[in-house]
């Protein structure tokens, strides 16, 4: 197996950056490179830390923008950064040097929903169907061409963590499909063709604006929920509502049977078109 | 309350119930949508609120911490 990258970096979060690191430590021996990762952001539950201790591969911390980009921007050799669940965008500068070569996944079909929280968006907009990109990486963001892409469905009580488990799951098939390719440099990429109507999601942008309008249709509150669910992880505030005049905020929600139905206080159940109801608790604020 | 947790851990994550370990995120015997999952359910079995500063591996290091946390959370409410 033979490439011409001395060095690999992998650059993420959570469970795709994970897996991916130990792909990418599993194939260091067949090509010879040096791996590293790079903690951008941190989050409670990581364990990419703990996977490098175990693998002998070298970690770093570097939560800092301009430090991450000063870091990488001081590499010389050949390198492909491999970015799974990664936030940072590559500054232009890094982008288009000749040693350098990234790659990103992106949790959504490409061209459609660039951006951040794409799984959000695509629940919120009712898409029954979606995926992931393995993409190039471009000084535009989530523009560049089309390594592979895996789509997934959509189920109608899918939660924004769930669809974010599946697509990373597909991303690390994906990833294990044309790595050998990347490294050899020879993928076919595929343009992506940009729609007039192409929309980038921003990180400041919420589903909804934040707001649960209980005189909306409940199947729209119920993709509003479940689109803006990713437990405790802070994503996204919670969402704000108007009960009865007062201001609230919503603590959790439910699809439940009708006979589970119990009166209790800071709790409203809205009927799905399905027999269920959406039961959801909230606080006055 | 101890029961009921169990069956919880039981739905979403059996192998935490033979769990012995010191930690069983770092080994990969949960992972994070798991929790989210068991945080989800327990929050509405136990009618509490866990907020996201008790959502760290050490308060799912084991079936032991988890129970400690739900006991405490509830004693609190």
């Amino acid at each position: 197996m033979e490439t011409e990258f001395r060095r690999v970096v992998v650059i993420g979060y959570g469970k795709a950056a994970g897996e991916i690191l130990k792909d990418t430590a599993d194939r260091q021996a067949d090509y010879g490179y040096r791996l590293e990762f790079i903690e951008h952001e941190l989050h409670a539950l990581s364990v990419t830390k703990q996977i490098c201790g175990e693998r002998g591969i070298a970690f770093s911390s570097i939560p800092d923008k301009r430090e991450l980009s000063a870091y990488l921007g001081e590499i010389r050799e050949k390198t492909l950064i491999v970015s799974a669940s990664n936030n940072y965008l590559f500054p232009a500068f890094l982008v288009e040097r000749e040693n350098m070569t990234i790659i990103n996944f992106h949790n959504a079909l490409l061209p459609d929903y660039p951006g951040r929280n794409a799984p959000s968006w695509v629940i919120y907009q009712g898409e029954t169907r979606t995926g992931i990109t393995w993409h190039y990486v471009t000084a535009d963001v989530d523009e560049g061409n089309i390594i592979i892409q895996k789509a997934s469905k959509i189920g109608p009580d899918t939660k924004a963590y769930e669809l974010t488990e599946r697509l990373m799951d597909l991303a690390c098939e994906g990833f294990q499909e044309c790595f050998d390719g990347v490294l050899s440099e020879r993928v076919e990429a595929k343009p992506q063709g940009f729609s007039p109507k192409r929309r980038m999601y921003r990180s400041t942008e919420v589903p909804g604006d934040g707001f649960l309008d209980l005189q909306e249709e409940p199947e729209k509150s119920y993709r509003l929920l479940r689109s803006v669910d990713y437990g405790k992880t802070g994503v996204f505030p919670p969402l704000q509502t108007i009960v009865e005049g007062v201001q609230a905020e919503v603590l959790r929600y439910r699809k439940i049977s009708p006979e589970k139905k119990k009166e209790e206080a800071g709790t409203l159940y809205l009927p799905l078109a399905d027999g269920n109801l959406l039961k959801i608790k909230y606080r006055a604020i | 309350m101890e029961e009921k947790v169990l069956e919880i851990l039981e739905e979403y994550c059996e192998e935490a119930l033979d769990y012995t370990g010191e930690n069983m995120m770092e080994e990969g015997v949960i992972d994070s949508f798991t929790v989210i999952n068991i945080v989800s359910e327990l929050e509405d079995v136990f009618d509490i609120e866990i907020d996201a500063k008790y959502v760290v591996a050490e308060n799912f290091r084991n079936k032991e911490a988890i129970m400690e946390l739900v006991r405490r959370l509830v004693e609190e409410a």
